[in-house]
């Protein structure tokens, strides 16, 4: 009888013992990233250090001026689109905030759905927008403020304005989850307080979500420094940014050496960016502050007393702070209302207008892009498929994307079960190195692999593709699943536990319906990642291997033709459906979070 | 007394937005005076559901009024439309008999305490509880006496430095209060503020409300789902159900004379008997219950024929072991031994439940289920309710 119980007893203890602790499931995530990107990046900084001495390729990055401007002209563009998200970026997080119900679903959505879309296409239809026979030269022309089309592609304006509508979402989503976690009494208790809308804001909530701005601006500026396709398409020469010299530079072979020296500084530059926001805010801002708990060190308390200022500010506080504050007071209550209202309905117009001109001209009757078309008709979609380039293209693309989805979830979802469900030490660190590919620019990344998959000829074949594009895949996933599973009630686990279900039952029966929506959206962004992805693929194909991005991309630089418009609304279509069935699983996450 | 009607006077003349706070008068001397409230018949609607179900209430200056009802009854609704933080649908407040639909939350001047606490996590409890003296406009050094007066009184002076994020749930709605009473305001509007608070602390901080109560002459109105908070410290309660008002009066005449079942199960336990009037004289009745047992009770019914339901609390419900004819005998379901009390669940021949709290007595022995007792209780104990 006891012998029984012994044998019953053992594979039991061991099973579960084994789940206790399932740090082993990080181990396949681990490897996937130790060959594939950080191997790379550790050669990229082996071949710039390779010259005769290992400081001669960065002192030419730095002597020749052609490239220390760019990288100063760099600065500028981020840090000034930094600032512009940040500008309209509030308002629209407040008006989404203010609103509910329909109101506000249309509005989230709004903000949300660009940012599912492909940069390129969204940069695209601001080519389309802004262009000779454009809607709002037409419109300009009509109104009479211009006498012809002016040229309003192709400068520091236009740069500036792409680069801030694609990351304008960035921007809003950081800054709405700040303001979410927020006490609702707060703004009230301010009130009875005897402070206005405009006291509230600015003593109350901007204070408050200070961080949540902070966050949002360093991850805009980061992705900013990087940025390739949008400057490429939309500036003219004297607006070149340091990601395409490296892109320009990787065509000639004798420039080895200086060209990852390039990527070397851009790559630096943005982890020190990373590692001084990372000081301060936590690492977590990088991906949305979802802060993992971590068994063995209690979570650190911020004190946010810092802004609590010395005898010098309390003088100006006094002098012009709370005065001024007193006479915002005054102002009606609806002035602050419509601020944000005018402010954040711009926003939206900016996020949605390129897109909805860009799908009418799909269907435009037009052999060249004109707003508002001559007539309507399929003809362009008819072009794109009977056109066997573009099917292939397609074809390539669904087949490259489903297979690096299946790679990011699989080691995604296990890294995540790992690093939720253990108890290793340095979760914070794991964590980083995890969803670490976001922050690396695409260029850097694209270039530090080029070498490798020329030495195990992976280059222009769809798995040595799909894999690279899983580098990018698999923090969304990572993130992703590990809010999902901290969303699992481990009580329920216990219940079933309890009832006689074995460590395998329990899984299957309780944690895994449970993480089942998580795991298909997961599955559903990083599908969408590989289907957009343009960067990499540059670097990573051949002429034989062509992806809709890289058809895209040729056609975008040449010819602005309307097949790009059919292809955009087909995107648009797979990015609404996907949501569409992804939404429930996104609003249980926000609830979850608030 | 002129003086006291001066300075009333002189208060409503700068009512709402601009405490006296640079007068120099110090106010915590003289008895601050609350102000009045006059609610009339006050309706809000969320999409056809009626939180707000024409209330009318008048609320005196300087009164602690307590609005108590279940979750969904609407008394937070009621609070937050005295506080301006929702627009009305129909009726109207005045406050010292002065409309108040057109002043926004921060310019009624009011004081507030939240469940949440809402201390402003960025400053400290000095910022916090300066911040209401910063929006009136009163200077530096008035600020400094005013915010250490009152931490002194809500005995939070070594806190001062600290964050709210730094102090236990006590010490944060302490500080709460004192942000809200910092201004001496007229009116304090208090939303369920000791709910997110253990029973010990809770009790500590009813009797510091009540005397802060006294000592500023506030007028405060208070939201609690909590019947024993309300009878401890309300000098009115206001009960409410399903968005109306059904009775408004003193703790005692809300526990010994409710107006309705509903009052009478929400407030205090109870046994409701049905029973018919056998005859009624004066405000005295005599009753039959279903088993034939005959009580009298006092009443203030028009009722003098029919059925009626009598209420009787636990505690006024007397037992003995030997069989009495002008008793009811009982069947002990259960006994619970609660220390100072005995709670008995006992049932009528009939079958209806009753039930009975005693005082514990060492010559007593604990009753048995199934035993047989015999219960009664004299007029002036029962009250039938009209």
């Amino acid at each position: 009888m006891s012998t029984i119980a012994i044998h019953m007893a053992g594979p039991t203890t061991s099973l579960s013992e084994r789940l206790k602790d399932p740090a082993w499931l990080l181990l396949p995530a681990a490897a996937f990233l130790a060959f594939i990107y950080l191997l790379p990046l550790f050669d990229l900084f082996r071949i710039s250090m390779s010259g005769s001495s290992w400081s001669v390729h960065f002192e030419r990055v730095f002597a020749v001026s052609l490239y220390w401007d760019s990288l100063v002209r760099t600065m500028e563009i981020s840090f000034t689109v930094a600032l512009l998200c940040l500008f309209f970026g509030y308002p629209t997080a407040l008006l989404i905030h203010k609103t509910s119900g329909w109101r506000q679903a249309i509005i989230a959505t709004a903000v949300v759905l660009p940012y599912f879309i492909a940069i390129l296409i969204r940069t695209y239809s601001w080519m389309v927008l802004l262009g000779k026979n454009g809607p709002i030269n037409k419109l300009a022309v009509s109104l009479g403020i211009f006498d012809q089309p002016a040229q309003l592609l192709f400068n520091r304006g236009s740069v500036l304005l792409g680069m801030t509508a694609v990351l304008l979402p960035l921007m809003v989503l950081s800054i709405y989850s700040s303001i979410a976690r927020q006490d609702p009494s707060l703004v009230r208790a301010g009130q009875a307080s005897g402070a206005g809308p405009l006291a509230v804001f600015w003593r109350v909530l901007l204070p408050l979500t200070l961080p949540g701005m902070g966050a949002g601006f360093l991850l805009v500026f980061v992705t900013a420094l990087g940025f390739f396709i949008t400057p490429t398409l939309l500036g003219g020469p004297g607006d070149q940014m340091f990601a395409m010299h490296i892109t320009q530079q990787a065509d000639f072979a004798t420039s080895e050496g200086f060209l990852q020296a390039l990527a070397v500084v851009l790559l630096v530059i943005t982890l020190v960016v990373v590692a001084i926001a990372g000081r301060f805010l936590g690492f977590e801002f990088i991906w949305g502050g979802n802060k993992l708990s971590d068994s063995t060190k209690p979570s650190k308390q911020r004190h946010p007393g810092r802004w609590t200022g010395g005898a010098f500010s309390a003088k100006i506080a006094d002098g012009i702070g709370w005065p001024l504050m007193r006479l915002l007071s005054r102002m009606p209550l609806s002035t602050g209302t419509w601020t944000v209202r005018m402010l954040g309905g711009f926003v939206l117009m900016v996020l949605t207008v390129p897109i909805v001109v860009v799908m009418i001209l799909s269907f435009s009757k037009a052999s060249f892009l004109t707003f508002p078309p001559p007539g309507f008709s399929l003809r362009w979609y008819e072009k794109f498929f009977s056109d066997t380039e573009w099917m292939t293209a397609f074809t390539n693309s669904l087949v490259i994307a489903a297979m690096s989805a299946v790679f990011a979830v699989t080691l995604g979802g296990m890294a995540a079960l790992g690093i939720v469900r253990s108890s290793i030490k340095g979760k914070s660190a794991i964590m980083l190195l995890l969803v670490s590919p976001v922050i690396v620019p695409p260029v850097v990344l694209g270039l530090s692999l080029y070498s490798l998959f020329l030495r195990t000829d992976l280059a222009g074949t769809m798995g040595g593709l799909a894999a690279a594009h899983a580098i990018g895949g698999l923090p969304l996933v990572v993130v992703i699943m590990a809010a999902s599973l901290q969303g699992v009630d481990r009580r329920l686990e216990q219940a079933a536990a309890v009832h006689g279900a074995s460590p395998l039952t329990v899984f299957r029966t309780v944690t895994l319906p449970a993480i089942a929506p998580g795991m298909a959206a997961a599955a559903f962004f990083a599908f969408l990642h590989s289907f957009d992805e343009l960067v990499l693929s540059l670097f990573l194909s051949s002429a034989q291997l062509r992806t809709l991005p890289l058809r895209l991309w040729a056609d975008v630089n040449y010819q602005l033709n309307p097949v790009l418009a059919v292809v955009s609304t087909l995107e648009v279509l797979l990015v609404v459906g996907g949501i569409a069935l992804a939404r429930p699983v996104l609003a249980g996450r926000s609830k979850a979070l608030a | 007394m002129a003086d006291i009607l001066a300075m009333r006077a002189a208060r409503r003349d700068g009512a709402f937005g601009a405490p006296e706070t640079g007068s120099g008068s110090d106010t915590r001397s003289a008895t601050a005076i609350g102000s009045s409230i006059t609610i009339r018949d006050v309706v809000k609607t969320y999409g056809g559901f009626a939180a707000a179900d024409h209330i009318s209430l008048d609320i005196e200056p300087g009164e602690f009024i307590t609005l108590l009802g279940p979750s969904g009854s609407g008394k937070t609704t009621l609070l937050n439309l005295v506080a301006g933080f929702q627009k009305l649908d129909g009726g109207e407040i005045l406050v010292d008999d002065k409309p108040v639909h057109n002043v926004p939350p921060h310019r009624r001047g009011f004081g507030m305490v939240f469940q949440s606490y809402a201390l402003f996590p960025n400053m400290t409890v000095t910022q916090n509880v300066a911040f209401p003296l910063r929006m009136a406009g009163a200077d530096r050094e008035t600020t400094e006496r005013r915010v250490a007066e009152t931490l002194d009184i809500m005995r939070l002076s070594e806190h001062a430095a600290k964050l709210p994020s730094q102090m236990s749930g006590g010490q944060q709605q302490r500080v709460a209060i004192a942000r809200a009473i910092v201004r001496r305001p007229k009116v304090v509007l208090m939303d369920e503020p000791l709910s997110a608070l253990d029973r010990r602390l809770r009790e500590s901080i009813q009797i510091e409300i009540r005397d802060l109560h006294q000592r500023l002459g506030s007028t405060i109105l208070f939201v609690t789902h909590d019947q024993g908070e309300a009878l401890t410290m309300s000098d009115r309660i206001a009960v409410l159900d399903a968005g109306k008002i059904v009775q408004v009066a003193t703790p005692v005449e809300i526990y010994r004379h409710p107006s309705t079942k509903f009052v009478a199960s929400f407030v205090g336990e109870s046994n409701l008997i049905d029973a018919e009037i056998v005859q009624k004289r004066g405000t005295t009745m005599t009753l039959k219950n279903p088993e034939g047992y005959v009580f009298s009770a006092e009443s203030r019914s028009s009722l003098d024929v029919g059925r009626a339901t009598v209420l009787v609390r636990p505690e006024r419900i007397s037992i003995s072991s030997t069989p009495n004819a002008s008793a009811l005998p009982v069947t002990v379901r259960s006994a619970i031994f609660l220390g100072e009390i005995l709670r008995i669940e006992a049932e009528t021949a009939s079958g209806e439940r009753l039930l009975i709290r005693c005082t514990d007595s060492a010559d007593r022995a604990l009753p048995a289920p199934g035993d047989t007792l015999y219960a009664s209780w004299r007029a002036e104990d029962c009250w039938v309710l009209p």
